[in-house]
């Protein structure tokens, strides 16, 4: 009996012992998605945000251009993203209680805070309205996202711009401040893709595991 | 639904013959596992289940006269999270299940020793995150102690403790570029009662 033991301990043991712990990817892909702002004192601010972990962020989306499917599939692309529920995301029918809203059509001109603007596309275009406070550690609620079509008819084309316009600004409203620099990356300023690539993946995991610089304020 | 019927029917059906022969058992407890997966994103974030409510149930048969042959399994339920510093992220609910062969034998008066080698199946109630692709099926080697001591005329009261440890990966991380597999050491105390040939 002891002899069986003894048995059953080495190969515990040998077991426990043999291989290595999982080894976490490089994730060198991701890029800039802070945005830099020049401050009164003539210096440079880092803004970041994130949504909280545990926050459901409430989305309400214009009864247009079916925004309410588009921003669905938007929410679920990019929470496919990450890996630990760090994004819950949610439509709701109230806009008064919405974190973000979506709204069909173009933004109003004469907004004064930050605007993260995808023009170029002859389909549609997609704004993001950020209210940074004047000392760049707020953020105001909620979010405003405009999506634009620049036809009059909603062709096949138009309604694809829709959709990954409408991915791409709430990818700005899920902290992405920046535009990518690769064409191949749903975040670039013009966006051509239709899904989020390696790198905005990447990108929006590091949004949400790097401390940010901004609180969420509502007022 | 037919099919865990009909095994409960063919079990009751034996458990005579097994009393008989051998003994068969149930038991409640806790198991407590160690981190399933070590991710860094600027920081740390480790991976790991919460204490598992977790159901035993096994039989035994006689092999010679000193040892027996076992088969165990159990099932367990309860949440999982991520922790990166003072961030905790809740990833729901994780249940696993296992059937384990064991070999058993006496180590004192009452106290018995366990050890044998199965499978185990991650079952997480929603498909993302680190099983978005599902759970995996993994080969587990373990140990254990069982502690009997009459309680009924034919039903001993049963305290186990046990120790299983198996290596984890999913799909999901492997499609997510991460290598290797972690180790998962897992120890469970549970209570139970054993009806035995006494």
């Amino acid at each position: 009996m002891k002899r069986t033991l003894a048995l059953a301990a080495l190969a515990l043991g040998v077991a426990a012992l043999a291989c290595n712990e999982v080894s976490a990817p490089a994730r060198a892909n991701r890029y800039e998605w802070r945005l830099f702002a020049a401050n009164p004192q003539g210096g440079t601010d880092t803004l970041s945000f994130h949504w909280p972990a545990g926050q459901v962020v409430r989305i309400w989306a214009e009864d247009s251009l079916d925004l309410a499917t588009h921003v669905q599939n938007g929410i679920a692309a990019w929470q496919d993203a990450l890996l630990y529920n760090e994004l819950q995301a949610e439509l709701v029918s109230d806009s008064s209680s919405a974190d973000i809203i979506v709204r069909a059509g173009f933004p109003p001109k004469q907004f004064e805070r930050m605007r993260l603007g995808s023009y170029f596309a002859p389909e549609c275009s997609g704004a993001t309205d950020l209210d940074v406070s004047d000392d760049h550690t707020e953020l105001t609620l909620p979010i405003h996202s405009y999506i634009a079509p620049k036809g009059l008819e909603l062709t096949p084309a138009a309604i694809e711009c829709i959709d990954l316009t409408t991915t791409h600004e709430l990818g700005h409203a899920f902290g992405i401040m920046q535009h990518a620099p690769d064409p191949a990356d749903l975040m670039y300023g013009d966006p051509v893709v239709t899904a989020p690539s390696e790198a905005d993946r990447e990108t929006l995991q590091a949004v949400y595991h790097f401390p940010p610089t901004m609180t969420l304020v509502r007022h | 639904m037919r099919k865990p019927i009909l095994v409960a029917l063919l079990l009751a059906g034996a458990a005579p013959a097994l009393a008989a022969q051998g003994s068969y058992y149930a038991r409640l407890g806790l198991t407590g596992a160690s981190k399933l997966v070590t991710d860094e994103i600027i920081q740390p974030i480790n991976t790991r289940q919460s204490l598992a409510p977790t159901l035993f149930a096994g039989v035994d048969l006689p092999l010679g006269k000193v040892y027996r042959v076992g088969l165990e399994g159990a099932l367990s339920t309860g949440g999982f999270h991520a922790d990166q510093k003072s961030t905790r992220y809740d990833l729901g609910t994780l249940r696993t299940a296992s059937v384990t062969a064991q070999l058993v034998g006496p180590l004192m008066p009452g106290l018995e020793w366990r050890a044998g080698i199965g499978i185990l199946k991650y079952l997480p109630a929603d498909k993302t995150g680190i099983f978005a692709r599902g759970g995996p099926l993994v080969a587990i080697f373990g140990a254990g102690a069982d502690y009997r001591r009459p309680a009924l005329k034919h039903w001993d009261l049963m305290l186990s403790a046990r120790y299983d440890y198996h290596r984890f990966t999913t799909d999901e991380l492997q499609a997510r570029g991460f290598a290797n597999t972690e180790g998962v050491h897992r120890i469970s105390l549970s209570i139970g009662l054993a009806r035995s040939s006494r």
